[in-house]
């Protein structure tokens, strides 16, 4: 009974240096545990799949650097399999961090001959969350007049025809929290029927289940499994299929201090109990 | 080891945001603040930027006089600053709660009527089945105002599990959202930072 009482008492610091090494190990040597893709990523990379070549996708960047980690690596992926198939990518941001991330992908792009301006764009950053939204749905321009670069928006090749939302064959939203799929939905695929597609931190994805089930999202992804998962269904692997290992890991660690620390919980008060 | 002088800024942050995990301290909090500082800086230029193009320039390039009424109603807001007028600042509030209230009223469309729709299902399937009867007895734990016979009580019960487990599952994946971010930052230390772990 005593072990359990030091078992119950166990200094927060030492749970911190096993939950590190069990992350950090499998990252070192990664073990290649399996794991499959799930339906509703390949929901997701069905719905990018389907687009013919020259098609014209927006990515909405709202993610904050905090939750950038669980979200950045499915833009990413999403992004790159926009550019294998020869789509042309619009990027936008109702956060201010948005911008950055989307520059960061369009320059790995620009370094593989694709073209700024005529495969992809960065209109930047818009601010009033949803009321920019509703600005943007219906008329692209109005919160966006110029993109990151300093170029008139409707000026440049890749926006020609684009006007509304509903130019779009199909928009991604990539989320932390407000604005989200929620403001998207209620701003721009109720209103344009524009197929709406997001991305969200894994805290999110229970709440935005719900609209995945009654069909106002056309797919879903959340956290770094699904990023994962969606270059494992592109066949290329990335960062997100490397920290799948650690993932693992780091939740075994976790279910083991829980198990343990309700055992010593128990024990300590059916002792107290007995007294 | 990296000799870019920006990730070993970023290396230094992150271990000093780390020092935290043993006990609150002056490193972190320094960090910390700086982090914040950083974080507002950058918003502003951001702001800045946007006002500019969405109002400033159609304003002075372009002749729109309609720009002076977001223009204005923004300046109105510092009235807040500002003793005896500092009232004047709630008509941009006003304005802004206005518009936010007009907004939200899709959300009967999108997050009622539509969510209510989703629950009109079949039961033809397990699938179909928990939503329906996870619906209508987490519900029913909310319903106070009615006699709390057994049928009541013991849909409310079973609503009582249904938000528990819904609860376990929000649990679940913030601790995956979490240990994602730790990857993360090893992934940066011991990928970008020192070469430890093969790109």
């Amino acid at each position: 009974m005593d072990f359990l009482m030091k078992l119950g008492n166990t200094d927060r610091r030492i749970l911190y240096i096993i939950l590190a090494l069990a992350v950090l190990m499998p990252l070192i040597s990664p073990m290649g545990l399996p794991f499959r893709v799930s339906p509703w990523t390949e929901k997701f990379y069905g719905a990018v799949e389907k687009l013919q070549a020259g098609d014209i996708m927006l990515m909405s960047i709202d993610y904050s650097i905090g939750g950038a980690p669980d979200v950045h690596p499915q833009a990413e992926a999403i992004f790159k399999h926009a550019m294998r198939k020869n789509l042309k990518v619009v990027f936008v941001a109702f956060v201010t961090e948005g911008v950055e991330f989307g520059n960061q992908m369009i320059i790995a792009a620009e370094a593989t001959g694709k073209k700024y301006g005529q495969d992809f764009v960065n209109l930047g950053f818009a601010p009033g969350v949803e009321v920019a939204i509703s600005a943007f749905g219906q008329d692209i321009y109005k919160p966006f007049p110029k993109d990151v670069r300093g170029n008139v928006a409707q000026d440049l090749p890749i926006m020609k025809g684009l006007k509304t939302a509903a130019d779009f064959k199909l928009i991604t939203e990539y989320a932390t929290g407000i604005p989200g799929p929620a403001e998207w939905i209620r701003q721009v695929q109720t209103r344009y029927k524009t197929p709406l597609a997001c991305g969200v931190v894994t805290m999110m994805g229970p709440q935005t289940e719900a609209y995945y089930q009654s069909g106002q999202l056309v797919a879903l992804l959340s956290g770094l499994r699904s990023a994962a998962e969606y270059e494992v269904a592109m066949k290329a692997p990335g960062s997100a299929t490397a920290a799948m290992d650690a993932q693992s890991m780091g939740h075994i660690a976790l279910v083991l201090f829980v198990v343990l620390g309700n055992i010593a919980y128990f024990g300590e008060k059916s002792k107290k109990g007995r007294r | 080891m990296s000799t870019d002088l920006g990730v070993w800024v970023a290396a230094i942050c992150t271990l000093a945001m780390f020092t935290f995990l043993y006990k609150d301290n002056t490193v972190f909090r320094t960090f910390q603040h700086l982090y914040v500082g950083v974080a507002a800086g950058y918003g502003i230029v951001f702001q800045y930027k946007s006002i500019k193009n969405i109002a400033w320039d159609p304003l002075t390039k372009k002749g729109d006089m309609l720009m002076l009424v977001p223009i204005i109603l923004g300046l109105l807001m510092f009235t807040r600053f500002i003793k005896g007028y500092s009232w004047i600042s709630r008509w941009p509030i006003a304005f802004l709660i206005g518009l936010g209230a007009a907004l939200s009223m899709k959300a009967i469309e999108t997050d009622f009527v539509r969510q209510i729709q989703a629950t009109l299902i079949p039961w033809n399937s397990i699938d179909n089945i928990v939503i329906i009867v996870g619906t209508v007895t987490a519900l029913t734990y909310f319903y106070f105002t009615v006699k709390q016979n057994s049928l009541v009580k013991g849909a409310s019960t079973v609503g009582r599990y249904v938000l528990m487990m819904t609860f376990g599952a929000s649990f679940g994946n913030g601790v995956m959202g979490r240990i994602s971010l730790l990857i993360s930052r090893f992934q940066f230390l011991f990928t970008d930072w020192i070469y430890i772990i093969k790109k």
